[in-house]
């Protein structure tokens, strides 16, 4: 029997997936294809939000979809009725998607021609904020019935996201939710975060959502 | 199962090192793991040998250690354990706070032949 070896190693479980993340953000830059990582928890509004985030930017960029999911393809469904090129990812029970599986996303959605692929993850606070997808931003959905307290709850996605959108303002009357307290908890978690608070119903909010992306997308290519 | 995937990725991870040392074969697998990463050990034990089931890391012992959450309050500067003060700083009463340690979970040595 060979030697057994001690190989001290001292590095994170997600150092394959970081490197995977981090050559794909090379490849997309090359390509010219911005990658934006949407995330929240199940029914904060994603799809609904993403269907705005389309009509508002659809004719300054060419824009892909891929919605993942556990299973079912509802959410590919309504955002192909707004034009643009969506495919549905599934993650056959993981609750998040990986670099590589990312990849596989982009590949199977065809970038070229794409300027602007938005990944609609997987719907949960805690996986997806530890495997970084390559995307350049990460983006995140916090809605109103969830509480102002989620910042606490869920330190690692916020610390994460470059910004947070506060969705379905409409319905403040109705719920103890504390704007000042969750824009307070945000920046305790991550003080460059941009918190804009927008209703999808309605549309509020979502042109200063357009403009923060639009400029993002803008100095990433200048860059 | 949020350890599943986590386990996933890890194997991943060895595989490289592993092959880039010449060997193929891992007895066994030492991981730190944090208190404040998430990653509950329990559940990790539990779902361990299903997650490495038909990979080379199949039949490799799993043991674990614990790094403690510590952490240190952004307004009065206290370093405290996060997780005994129920992330409350024991003398100022901030939730505002940095981690200092316990955030990861590290690969801390392979033995393998």
């Amino acid at each position: 029997m060979q030697a057994v070896k001690v190989l001290e190693i001292k590095q994170s479980v997600f150092a394959d997936n970081d490197e995977q993340a981090r050559l794909l953000r090379e490849e997309l830059k090359k390509k010219k294809v911005f990658l934006l990582n949407l995330m929240s928890s199940p029914g904060s509004g994603k799809t609904t939000t993403l269907t705005r985030t389309i009509e508002a930017l659809r004719d300054e960029f060419k824009i892909g979809v891929m919605e993942a999911d556990i299973d079912s393809d509802v959410d590919a469904k309504t955002i192909s009725q707004t034009g643009a090129k969506a495919i549905q990812l599934h993650t056959g029970g993981m609750c998040h998607l990986d670099a590589e599986m990312t990849r596989q996303g982009l590949e199977g959605l065809d970038t070229e021609g794409i300027e602007l692929a938005i990944l609609e993850n997987v719907g949960n606070l805690v996986c997806p904020a530890e495997f970084d997808t390559g995307a350049v931003k990460n983006a995140m959905i916090l809605s109103v019935p969830e509480g102002h307290d989620k910042p606490l709850k869920y330190p690692l996605m916020f610390s994460i996201c470059d910004v947070v959108l506060v969705n379905k303002i409409d319905v403040l009357p109705y719920f103890d939710f504390d704007m000042e307290k969750c824009r307070e908890y945000v920046k305790m978690r991550n003080p460059n975060a941009t918190i804009i608070p927008i209703c999808a119903k309605t549309g509020e909010g979502i042109d200063q959502w357009a403009d923060w992306l639009r400029g993002q997308v803008k100095a990433w290519r200048e860059a | 199962m949020h350890e599943l995937g986590v386990i996933s990725s890890m194997v991943n991870t060895i595989e490289k090192i592993v092959m880039e040392q010449g060997l193929t074969q891992v007895h066994k697998l030492v991981l730190e793991v944090g208190e404040l990463s998430g990653v509950v050990p329990r559940y990790m034990e539990a779902c361990y040998p299903a997650a490495v089931y038909k990979t080379f890391m199949e039949n490799t012992v799993l043991e674990m250690e614990t790094i403690p959450g510590i952490v240190r309050c952004k307004d009065c500067g206290r370093e405290f354990n996060a997780m005994a003060h129920d992330f409350t700083c024991p003398d100022c009463g901030s939730q505002n706070m940095e981690i200092l340690s316990g955030n990861d979970v590290i690969i801390k040595e392979i033995q393998c032949s």
